[in-house]
């Protein structure tokens, strides 16, 4: 008798302990309802891309020696580098240089291992097409650049979480001049100009 | 006690009065209630939807439709006008006739209960004898559909959803029977409006929650499972059975299951309202607030003021159940079907049953309380 009495104290316990498990839940998320939307309201608020971005390459005709690093770094050997060699000036002649960005995956290994820096990623990440083909850039349309984000009287530009002043955690409504948390660039290569290291 | 304003008694009066038989100013008026009932149950499922979409929204920090109409509202409305105007696909190897009677034996119990949903003393369509048991019997008859659903759509997965659906209907009917038994029992009566009446006198201290603690709970989480809504959600668990009986479906048909699921929370809210919460009965006695400013009970303004507000309560009272509803929607995880059955037989079962003997004991030893 006592066991059995014992077991349904136990039970009860549980069945208790149960409930104020599920209560904790609800006061969590009820308390999530009163927190503000994170959300950026997509063709109308779009987030800044950060500087490190690795969006659409950017790709500069005059610059190229048609070396072919870029081909050769390449996971997947994608970029198509057309070129004939010149007899007289003895120097290769670049023709024709495209790359797929259906196939892409944007290491950026090209953009780091290119001699000349005629490669270069852009902030541009809006790549939808309806025919796959469209995204086999030639080196017309990789010259192009993006427009910016900021620039677009349609768009209300929104920062990134690390690019907001201490304590802030809403883009939304914030000073122009805010600046973000930590030094920037600039400021370090001042402060280490001053103490003497190089 | 005042019965307050009789529409179908003054609409009656003034037909006959110009000059029409009294049976067919009956027959006349007998369309008119059902027919703002089914619009309002239909409007009550768009508010619903909405609600579910802006609550789910909040409790994740997003926003939710936010362009359809002032805050969205209109979402529901565009929801169901898709799905009206979607093709009407049977698969080939399904049978037609079950496959399309399944929703609607889905649906139509369900709206035939609101024919005792009281929203005040007269705002009802009939005071049935047997009120309540009704709504249990006609709740039953919807596993039937879905099992049909189910069965008829010959995809794997709609039947076990359609298995589980019944299986989970008829685990959780008996607890929820059980324990409406008790509030009847202390009711001595299973019409709404008797058990709204005996809960009313003393405002929010006499309402069945403070006399049926455990019957409350016993009664919101067999609502839940009745409703197929997480954490009880598993008929239609998209994880393991894509949509359960819902798979094959799509239109109109899916339309029909979608706003069945929605109208069946509705209705259970409001009747979890009328049982355990007094119904259309204001937190504080509205003729002990008319009395101490002393305006007679059958003043024409407070007895449209009594019936607004008692429409109101039962609204209010009923989409707070749908909030806890969808809270908890977010909060708790599915349970497994064992788990389920687990919790419906051996956990609230024997307590529903403890529940009625313990109301029965406190009926005879304290008849005053317990409604003797």
């Amino acid at each position: 008798m006592l066991k059995f009495l014992k077991q349904v104290g136990d039970y009860t316990k549980e069945t208790v302990q149960a409930a104020r498990y599920i209560g904790q839940g609800l006061s969590v998320t009820f308390d999530h309802m009163r927190r503000r939307p994170v959300t950026v309201q997509y063709p109308y608020e779009k987030l800044i891309p950060s500087e490190r971005f690795r969006g659409r390459i950017h790709f500069e005709f005059d610059k190229c020696i048609s070396c072919e690093v870029c081909v050769r770094v390449c996971p997947i050997n994608l970029p198509v580098v057309d070129w004939e060699f010149n007899k007289e000036t003895k120097k290769k002649k670049l023709k024709h240089y495209s790359i797929d960005f259906g196939v892409c995956i944007f290491c950026g290994n090209c953009v780091e291992y290119c001699p000349t820096n005629c490669l270069s990623m852009t902030e541009e990440y809006e790549l939808a097409t309806y025919d796959r083909h469209e995204l086999n850039y030639d080196n017309v349309a990789l010259g192009r650049l993006p427009y910016k984000v900021t620039d677009d009287p349609m768009v209300t530009p929104l920062r990134e979480l690390a690019y907001l002043p201490k304590g802030v955690t809403d883009p939304h409504d914030l000073p122009a001049d805010a600046q973000r948390v930590g030094l920037r660039p600039e400021q370090i290569l001042e402060q280490m100009e001053k103490n003497g290291d190089s | 006690m005042n019965p307050g304003i009789d529409l179908q008694e003054t609409f009656i009066q003034s037909l006959v009065e110009l000059g029409l038989p009294a049976d067919l100013a009956k027959a006349i008026w007998m369309p008119l209630p059902m027919l703002l009932m089914i619009i309002g149950a239909t409007v009550g499922v768009l508010v619903t939807v909405w609600l579910e979409r802006k609550i789910s929204a909040a409790a994740q920090q997003r926003i939710g439709p936010e362009f359809i109409g002032p805050l969205g509202v209109l979402a529901p409305v565009a929801d169901g006008l898709k799905l009206v105007f979607k093709e009407d696909v049977v698969p080939a190897k399904a049978d037609a006739l079950l496959f399309t009677l399944g929703p609607v034996i889905v649906v139509i119990p369900v709206f035939l209960s609101y024919l005792i949903v009281p929203f005040g003393q007269n705002l009802v369509i009939t005071d049935l004898g047997m009120g309540v048991f009704i709504w249990i019997t006609l709740s039953s008859i919807a596993p039937i559909g879905l099992l049909m659903a189910g069965y008829a759509s010959n995809n794997k997965y709609s039947l076990l959803g359609g298995l589980r659906a019944a299986a989970q209907s008829i685990s959780y009917e008996i607890p929820l029977a059980l324990s409406v038994l008790a509030i009847a029992m202390m009711s001595n009566s299973l019409s709404t409006i008797d058990i709204v009446q005996q809960q009313s006198g003393y405002g929010i201290l006499g309402w069945n929650i403070w006399r049926q603690p455990v019957g409350f709970i016993i009664f919101w989480i067999a609502i839940l499972a009745e409703c197929e809504r997480l954490p009880f959600d598993l008929p239609e668990a998209e994880e393991e059975l894509v949509a359960g009986y819902q798979t094959e479906y799509a239109g109109m048909k899916f339309g029909l299951f979608y706003l069945g699921s929605y109208v069946n929370l509705v209705l259970s809210s409001l009747l979890f309202a009328v049982l355990y919460l007094g119904g259309w009965d204001f937190p504080v006695p509205i003729n002990l607030l008319a009395g101490w400013v002393g305006i007679s009970e059958t003043n024409t303004i407070l007895q449209v003021v009594t019936a607004a507000l008692g429409i109101t309560m039962t609204l209010l009272k009923a989409y707070f159940l749908v909030f806890l509803a969808v809270l908890m929607r977010w909060t708790v995880p599915r349970v497994r079907i064992d788990q389920l059955l687990d919790l419906g037989w051996k956990f609230l079962l024997p307590i529903s049953l403890v529940n009625l003997l313990l109301t029965a004991a406190l009926k005879i030893s304290f008849p005053l309380a317990f409604g003797g």
